[in-house]
């Protein structure tokens, strides 16, 4: 009688799901998210240098766009002074007469660079092809 | 022919799933975090954009810090060691064309930046790049 009780012990085993590899697996997922997460939200905007484009390839004045950030909120877009809430409008306007679509930014050295980087993004955004950063 | 029921031998080897479960999580975790080492640990608030360009895997990165500290990849440098340290990445092997990535701080003042994209320029770099944070629609 002993015997068998021993025996029915041996067969009975773990009958419980193991949950181990299920939170090993979940455990890494989330390290992974952590980690790649910042990775994955940082993005950027491709600039050229106005000045090391060479003669050649610059193309004229009456088809570029040239946009200087006098302040945060003044813009001048092709000589014509523009106010930061209209500057997409204007934007989309002349850029759709450009040929090249080609924009040259000019900047204020107070002007924060998160100013400077929305006008980059607007410029984008309203279809520009090539943006230049040229100097002060 | 009676029937005799096999009791099941005990199992003597040890277990190496566990070790080679754990092994390749680290694999994985490494390959996962390895462009995230050479970025330099400077704080920086990237200015936001909805642009989603310029991501190459590879690339060089300047970073900028509010409080003006500079750094090419994760090496700490001063403005006037700029230009030299980003020719002496750019120099080696396969670089040539490397993305450089400014990583400036949105308070940071455009005049700090163009510095930067001047140093970048005079060492070489042919593909420039200013890095953004994704901006979300609807986020704040």
């Amino acid at each position: 009688m002993k015997r068998n009780r021993r025996s029915s012990d041996s067969m009975s085993g773990i009958n419980e799901p193991n949950m181990t590899p299920l939170i090993d697996v979940s455990l890494v997922l989330v390290v992974i998210l952590m980690v790649a997460t910042p990775l994955a939200l940082q993005s950027g905007i491709g600039v050229s240098s106005a000045s090391s484009t060479g003669k050649k390839a610059a193309p004229s004045h009456t088809d570029r766009v040239e946009v200087s950030l006098l302040s945060a909120d003044s813009i001048v877009v092709n000589r014509q002074l523009v106010h930061r809430d209209r500057l997409a409008l204007t934007l989309h306007e002349v850029l759709a007469e450009s040929a090249t679509r080609q924009v040259v930014v000019r900047c204020a050295d107070n002007v924060p660079h998160g100013d400077f980087v929305a006008v980059l993004d607007e410029a984008r955004a309203q279809g520009a092809a090539e943006i230049a950063v040229a100097g002060r | 022919m009676a029937y005799t029921r096999k009791r099941p031998e005990p199992i003597t080897k040890i277990n190496v799933t566990p070790i080679i479960d754990v092994a390749l999580v680290l694999v994985i975790i490494l390959l996962v975090t390895a462009p995230m080492l050479s970025v330099s640990n400077l704080p920086v608030n990237l200015p936001q954009a909805h642009t989603r360009e310029a991501e190459d895997q590879r690339n060089l990165s300047v970073t900028l810090s509010e409080d003006g500290r500079l750094a090419v990849d994760n090496h700490d440098v001063t403005m006037d060691k700029l230009a030299a340290a980003i020719a002496a990445r750019l120099a080696e092997p396969g670089n040539k064309d490397l993305l450089v990535v400014v990583r400036a701080d949105s308070g940071a003042p455009y005049a700090t930046v163009h510095q930067l994209l001047d140093a970048a320029r005079i060492a070489g770099a042919k593909r420039l790049a200013i890095a953004t944070r994704q901006k979300m629609d609807g986020a704040l």
